[in-house]
């Protein structure tokens, strides 16, 4: 019996050795809210990247223990959650639902000391409204994609363009941006629509659009169903000015679910399929999970690779030393144009580099070529 | 010229589809006064079986037509009896079955926001993308196919209320639910069948309007509004009057958004302004009941 029980105390203590050595990363995402179609490929790729890293030994040793939460992209959930994976004993955070969740999240993690990072949120206010030493964004900024997009169209020399968006918090955002940045360049905007969301046809404003005959169409809408009546519209009237649009466009699903819609449409993204270190990770991600991969799991596949990284160069677990390590990251990753590299330069905190995104074009269904890269 | 048609008929089509939401709120709430919210949720449902049996498993859309809108009839049928009935038996208040549908909306969205990837998913159209010419008149088949199938529909609501004995029973039941039970109307059966025809006609104008939409999980709520205030536009006492209310309220959406010289922002107010003020001025619709 006292043989039993040693053993069983052993076993026990074996147990807990082997919970000990696993490095606890905290994964707060959207399971059923609006953020939902961004977050879970997103969280997918977090998952993909972390199995790959322990199949690979792990980091220092010990192996990625990822405890995922789902915040349903409430900023009223999500910092109660943070805490928890704080109490759990997560050392680093990776946010991956709405940026306005995420910003909450900061609260607990700029008290706890624990770092955190999005790989994926878009939103200029993450790392600028609080000064959070542990906090690091590395999705590509909205301003940036503006940018970016703005700098393809200017080589066209538009003098009247039309703009559209859906009446989406983001979708006014990027609206607005657009038609600062278009007012600041010098363009007309000849006709300015927006389609609500819950609508079951664009006609009214693609006739406007119409009416209105510009050189050219920006569109700044994120919300899919309302974007494809927007396309539908469009084809209808068999109207024939380009569309440029916004990020939103590089999500995959266009491909199946505006079929026959899509062809020659421009967008901005932060995706080259040429990129070696994609061709790589699309290789990998079909041999290990039989799917194909979308730019939304590069995001979440780069989040995870970041964090294993700047451990691996802390060499320990130690909160403190994996923040200053992060803050001197320098890696190249799955996103982002070719060449460029995730820097947090002078102490900033927003790493995905200015110069990083490019334009590229549906060919007939499929997301095509890179035809622009960065803000020149 | 040609715009003002074409918008006409692009208006026809939605208003049509508000129409049925409309006839389905209006099918529920003539018999038992209770206002189902879950409408637009059903609606979802049936686009939802639309991708899974014509995109999915590529069925001839007569076929799978009618099999979504029969699974719809039964799960009108399957909501009456678990959520409705038993509270109407234990003679809780009215409001408590109108909550009671309430988590059923909640609960149909969860359920398909889970089994289902989160994106917009495809629906096909029965014909095909393509524009028909009638005349000076022109729009999409899938217009024209909306248009016609909901007079349809509508025509054969009319009939079944004003020439069949068991659409005059309905009637009775929405005059007088007492008297109605005194003269050996079945009132169950009768509360049954309006929610079987309900669903049906929330789950038609959800595939009809799928195609254009898309089916995904968050499109219930905005259908539930737009039918919502359709009827109140229309009334609830008349079959014609939820036709009447979806087609004012999609022309005035549409024209409003087309010729009004307001931001088009400020375009997505109007349908609750028409709410708010046939709420003050008429709250029982354009179309009275008859005495």
């Amino acid at each position: 019996m006292r043989k039993l029980l040693a053993g069983l105390a052993l076993a026990a203590l074996a147990v807990n050795c082997h919970a000990q050595q696993t490095i606890k990363i905290g994964v707060i995402t959207d399971r059923v809210g609006v953020s939902k179609p961004y977050s879970e490929p997103a969280t997918e790729g977090v998952v993909f990247g972390a199995n790959e890293i322990n199949a690979k030994g792990g980091v220092l040793g010990r192996k990625i223990e990822l405890l995922i939460e789902d915040d349903q992209s409430r900023p009223d959930i999500s910092a109660a959650l943070a805490r928890k994976l704080v109490d759990q004993g997560a050392v680093f955070i990776l946010s991956v639902s709405l940026s306005p969740a995420t910003q909450q999240q900061q609260t607990v993690t700029m008290e706890a000391k624990t770092p955190q990072m999005t790989p994926m949120n878009s939103a200029d206010y993450l790392t600028t409204q609080l000064d959070n030493p542990y906090f690091w964004q590395t999705g590509p900024l909205g301003s940036t994609q503006i940018a970016t997009l703005l700098a393809h169209a200017r080589s066209k020399n538009f003098k009247r363009v039309a703009l559209i968006t859906d009446n989406s918090e983001l979708g006014q955002a990027i609206a607005k941006a657009f038609k600062g940045t278009l007012e600041k360049a010098g363009i007309q905007i000849v006709a300015e629509e927006v389609v609500a969301r819950g609508a079951t046809t664009a006609m009214p404003q693609m006739q406007k659009m119409r009416a209105a005959n510009p050189e050219a169409m920006f569109l700044a809408g994120v919300l899919t169903a309302e974007n494809v009546l927007i396309f539908r519209a469009y084809k209808e009237l068999g109207v024939k000015f380009p569309i440029h649009s916004s990020y939103n466009l590089s999500v995959p699903i266009y491909e199946t679910v505006a079929k026959g819609l899509v062809d020659g449409i421009t967008f901005v993204d932060a995706y080259d399929p040429d990129k070696p270190e994609v061709k790589a990770f699309v290789a990998a991600y079909k041999k290990g999970t039989g799917k194909d991969p979308q730019n939304l799991h590069g995001y979440g596949y780069d989040g995870i690779n970041l964090v294993a990284d700047a451990i691996r160069r802390a060499g320990s677990t130690d909160k403190e030393k994996i923040r200053e390590a992060m803050q001197q990251t320098n890696y190249a990753g799955v996103m982002g144009a070719k060449g460029m590299k995730y820097r947090f330069p002078e102490g900033k905190r927003a790493g995905f580099d200015p110069n990083g995104m490019v334009v590229r074009v549906y060919e007939k269904d499929r997301q095509g070529r890179v035809l622009h890269v960065g803000q020149k | 010229m040609q715009d003002l048609l074409e918008l006409a008929v692009s208006a026809t089509a939605s208003g049509c589809i508000y129409g049925l939401i409309a006839l389905a709120y209006l099918l529920m709430i003539r018999p038992t006064g209770i206002i189902n919210f879950a409408v637009g949720e059903w609606a979802m449902v049936a686009a939802f079986g639309g991708f899974i049996l014509l995109t999915n498993y590529e069925w001839s859309y007569p076929l799978g037509m009618a099999t979504v809108v029969a699974f719809m009839f039964l799960v009108g049928w399957a909501t009456e009896r678990i959520a409705v009935r038993p509270l109407v038996e234990k003679g809780a208040p009215l409001l408590a079955p109108i909550l009671a549908l309430l988590g059923v909306l909640v609960v149909t969205r969860e359920i398909i926001s889970v089994s289902f990837p989160p994106d917009p998913l495809p629906v096909p159209f029965p014909f095909g993308i393509g524009r028909l010419e009638l005349g000076p008149v022109g729009g999409s088949y899938q217009s024209f196919f909306i248009i016609a199938l909901t007079l349809a529909v509508f025509a054969g609501a009319w009939l079944f209320f004003e020439k069949t004995l068991w659409g005059k029973s309905f009637e009775a039941v929405a005059l007088n639910r007492r008297a109605a039970a005194l003269m050996g109307i079945n009132l169950s059966r009768v509360t049954a069948l309006s929610f079987a025809g309900g669903a049906g006609a929330a789950g038609l104008a959800g595939l009809l309007v799928s195609p254009n939409i898309s089916a995904h999980y968050l499109m219930g709520v905005p259908l539930a509004i737009q039918g919502f205030t359709a009827l109140v536009i229309g009334g609830v006492g008349r079959v014609e009057g939820a036709l009447l209310g979806g087609l004012l309220l999609a022309f005035a959406e549409q024209f409003i958004a087309r010729y009004a010289p307001i931001p088009s922002g400020y375009t997505q107010g109007v349908p609750l302004l028409f709410l708010m003020i046939f709420l003050l001025v008429r709250p029982t619709g354009l179309l009275r009941a008859k005495a």
